[in-house]
């Protein structure tokens, strides 16, 4: 089945520029529903109040962490079972540990490019 | 002490205990005073003996460190080398990010204006011929793949910019220790010309200067360097 390139997908970061490329690189690939959020907290509140598809976020944001948001997201019954991919600079064998027990899809590590981008996404989402 | 002085101090100790003789002999008094030195010739020759040389390496140490401290200025390095260096990261920063986000501008609208482009030529009426149309749309992605390229690169500000945060953080810990070195050092110093009050407050600073500073608690500049200039 192809995928719904219109799905909703979340970025989440607290830095502007990483949201803005990470929205283009999507865009490029095809999803133009995107919409974000500068941190953990207030990502939750739209996940909780808005139809979202897919979340992609950050690790390290000041207020709620990645972790903590994707934490949030797996109790919550109403969205846990929103696909969460997270992308960080931290490459730590003991985080993508920490992570996967969490519940993360996926795993992005900075910096990466659109191929490694799509290669999750398909992963995630499926073939596109 | 070795075990033998140990031993020869102990039988000598015994043997006079049992002894029931009024008068000790000269030359046992000086046997036992000779194994009574060397009991402690031994004491301090020992382990003891090299935490007390370490104890008074650590003082010295402190001491050279006190003079180097009023050497060196440390009120320059707490009070303007990290506040600057820091101001310095910070501006490369915003700088950085200020000029990525015009690149990233400037993408978005290279990027919107082929988009509408293709759009027109693929709406067009008549239908524009199917080969002409074939090289338009892959001069289109191939334009497209560069737009990605350079939306990658961009990737660049995000790493630099948190690193740089990072060492900035480091930074402004330094300053916090150093100032805290500063305090610690001028309250012990007697030669210091502060009064009670003036200890009380600095003292009250020591604790606020145990972690990193939160909310209104921490202490502002003119603070800072009005504790520096009474103790350096």
């Amino acid at each position: 089945m192809a995928v719904d390139k219109n799905q909703r997908i979340l970025v989440v970061d607290d830095f502007q520029t990483m949201r803005r490329i990470i929205i283009n690189l999507l865009r490029q690939l095809g999803f133009t529903n995107v919409c974000e959020a500068p941190d953990g907290k207030i990502a939750l509140e739209r996940v909780r109040s808005e139809k979202i598809d897919l979340i992609v976020s950050d690790w390290n944001m000041p207020n709620m962490t990645g972790m903590e948001f994707l934490q949030e997201v797996r109790k919550d019954d109403a969205i846990k079972h929103i696909p969460f991919i997270m992308v960080t600079a931290e490459g730590k064998k003991e985080n993508v540990i920490a992570a996967v027990h969490a519940g993360v899809s996926n795993y992005i590590v900075k910096p990466f490019n659109a191929a490694t981008l799509k290669e999750k996404l398909v992963k995630v989402v499926g073939d596109f | 002490m070795s075990e033998d002085n140990k031993m020869d101090l102990g039988a000598q100790l015994d043997a006079l205990d049992q002894s029931e003789e009024k008068f000790v002999p000269i030359e046992e008094v000086r046997q036992l005073t000779n194994a009574v030195r060397a009991f402690f010739q031994g004491e301090f020759s020992g382990p003891d003996l090299e935490l007390y040389g370490e104890l008074g390496e650590l003082a010295r140490f402190i001491n050279r460190m006190k003079s180097e401290l009023r050497e060196f200025q440390p009120n320059m390095i707490a009070d303007e080398k990290i506040p600057e260096a820091s101001d310095q990261l910070d501006a490369i920063v915003q700088q950085t990010e200020k000029a990525t986000s015009r690149i990233m501008d400037a993408l978005e609208r290279v990027d919107n204006v082929h988009r509408d482009v293709l759009e027109r030529l693929m709406c067009n009426e008549p239908p524009l011929d199917p080969d002409v149309m074939a090289g338009v749309e892959d001069s289109f992605t191939e334009a497209g793949t560069a737009l990605t390229d350079v939306y990658e690169a961009c990737n660049f500000q995000d790493l630099t910019g948190q690193r740089i945060m990072k060492i900035i953080k480091a930074l402004r810990e330094i300053e916090r220790q150093v100032l805290r070195m500063v305090i610690v050092f001028g309250l012990k110093n007697e030669e210091s010309e502060l009064n009670e009050s003036d200890k009380m407050r600095l003292e009250e600073n020591v604790d606020l200067l145990e972690g990193p500073q939160t909310g209104n608690k921490g202490m502002d500049q003119d603070e800072i360097d009005d504790i520096l200039s009474k103790l350096l």
